[in-house]
């Protein structure tokens, strides 16, 4: 079913609207109410769009990779949780540099979507 | 509001044998999930403290959740930072009688100036100034920690296990990790690193656990308050100047490593000048790395507190995202510590 404009467009046009109208004319709490709406709909709009989906499902594959290459066990859908049992059971090591990439592209995926101002600090 | 502020101004009443009091101001101060805060100016005839009183209510909010100190207990803390000269508002009466205003509540003296942690972080100090206000945070924990269990008035303070404070704190991350439903691989690797770097532990002394930029009040360049003793704990000397360190609590101003105000080596100096326990500053980075896997972990139970119904909140939902964070610092901090070995 064609359904347009798609929702990626309609939350971005409804966070602009939010903070180029609403946001200026609030004070105090229902401001800082506003700006937590924003917040969650740039969540949503970056979740929804290629660009940082791609590289979350780049990161998970990253992750099978890396157990398969470690003869691990796992499976794709859930391999952040066999990744954290095989760290939590120290069979990784965790000084290993690949290790600590593989947490660093994880954690870079994660924030590209919740907060990207974080990386470019 | 009228109705309850006429509860708290008989029950100031009674307590300071006054003929009467004159509520002349009352509201509800921001801040606090789990306690109501209320300012509460009094003109009051005779008795005690006669005159006009600026106070502030601190009472359990109705839908408060017990992680922390109850109202008493937290009072019973105040009254030790008190008496060791810290700078807290003065501790005056605890009620513990529900008829008064339905929940537990205490009175304290009112602290002038904001808390605001972004005002104070941008606000236009001179580095002379900034020196001055961490060596001062770092005097007031000084002596806080010269309270030492035991101290018959907060016995009901726990201890750290045998091991020290450190690997007490992992051990209890490790516990609330495994009840989280979704997996967090750099929480489990930065848990492993606490437990293979652990430095020689410290005494068991008062800490605050939340000494930060945030919950002290600042009129000007003058402290005038420190606040929020909910989560005090006898715990070691260097978890409280770790957490006011770390980078989660530095508002923007990454390069301010002392709570996003000034240098830490001046706050370190400010602690060991007015007599703080002898601590090794690697044991302070340490604790902040602690720092970030603590707050990860307060920021997952606000998230579940929100996920699974119990409280919905945007606020308590946006946290839950914030967790990613705390893992990107924790993975440069480990890091650059590696790195200055």
């Amino acid at each position: 079913m064609i359904n347009k404009p798609d929702i990626h467009d309609l939350l971005t046009e409804a966070r602009r609207v939010l903070m180029n109208s609403l946001t200026p004319e609030l004070k105090g709490e229902h401001k800082y109410e506003a700006l937590m709406i924003a917040n969650a709909m740039g969540m949503a709009i970056r979740e929804l769009g290629q660009g940082e989906q791609a590289k979350v499902e780049e990161a998970d594959r990253a992750v099978s990779a890396f157990l398969e290459a470690r003869s691990e066990p796992h499976h794709h859908a859930e391999c952040e949780a066999f990744l954290a049992e095989a760290i939590r059971e120290r069979r990784l090591d965790g000084g290993d540099e690949a290790l600590r990439n593989l947490l660093r592209t994880l954690t870079e995926a994660r924030l590209g979507i919740n907060s990207p101002g974080y990386l470019k600090r | 509001m009228f109705e309850l502020a006429e509860a708290f101004s008989q029950f100031v009443v009674g307590q300071t044998g006054a003929r009467g009091a004159k509520v002349i101001e009352f509201e509800k101060l921001s801040g606090g999930a789990i306690q109501d805060n209320f300012g509460l100016s009094l003109q009051i005839e005779g008795g005690e403290r006669p005159g006009l009183q600026e106070l502030v209510v601190r009472q359990d909010a109705p839908s408060g959740v017990a992680e922390s100190l109850s109202r008493p207990e937290e009072f019973r803390v105040l009254e030790a930072a008190f008496k060791a000269g810290v700078t807290v508002p003065e501790p005056l009466w605890l009620c513990e009688d529900l008829d008064v205003s339905g929940q537990l509540f205490y009175v304290m003296t009112r602290a002038d100036g904001s808390a605001s942690p972004r005002k104070l972080v941008k606000s236009d100090l001179t580095v002379e100034q900034r020196r001055n206000i961490v060596r001062r945070l770092g005097a007031e924990l000084a002596k806080l920690h010269t309270v030492r269990p035991p101290v018959r008035s907060l016995d009901f303070l726990t201890l750290p296990g045998q091991d020290g404070a450190a690997l007490s704190r992992v051990a209890i991350y490790r516990r609330h990790l495994r009840e989280m439903a979704e997996p967090h691989p750099v929480l489990e690797w930065a848990l492993n690193w606490l437990e293979d770097n652990t430095p020689e532990p410290g005494p068991a002394v008062l800490c605050h656990c939340d000494f930060r930029t945030g919950n002290y009040m600042m009129a000007g360049e003058n402290l005038t308050a420190i606040l929020d003793w909910e989560f005090a704990a006898w715990s070691d000397p260097a978890e409280d100047l770790g957490w006011f360190c770390s980078r989660s609590w530095r508002f923007g101003a990454h390069e301010r490593e002392a709570g996003g105000v000034g240098e830490k080596q001046d706050f370190l100096d400010g602690y060991r000048e007015a007599g703080g326990t002898e601590v090794d500053p690697t044991a302070v980075s340490y604790w902040e790395v602690m720092a970030l896997v603590r707050w990860a972990m307060i920021a997952l139970q606000q998230a579940r507190r929100h996920i699974s119904g119990e409280q919905r909140s945007l606020e308590l939902a946006l946290t839950g995202r914030m967790v990613a964070q705390m893992e990107y610092d924790l993975l440069t901090q480990i890091q650059e510590l590696e790195g200055d070995q």
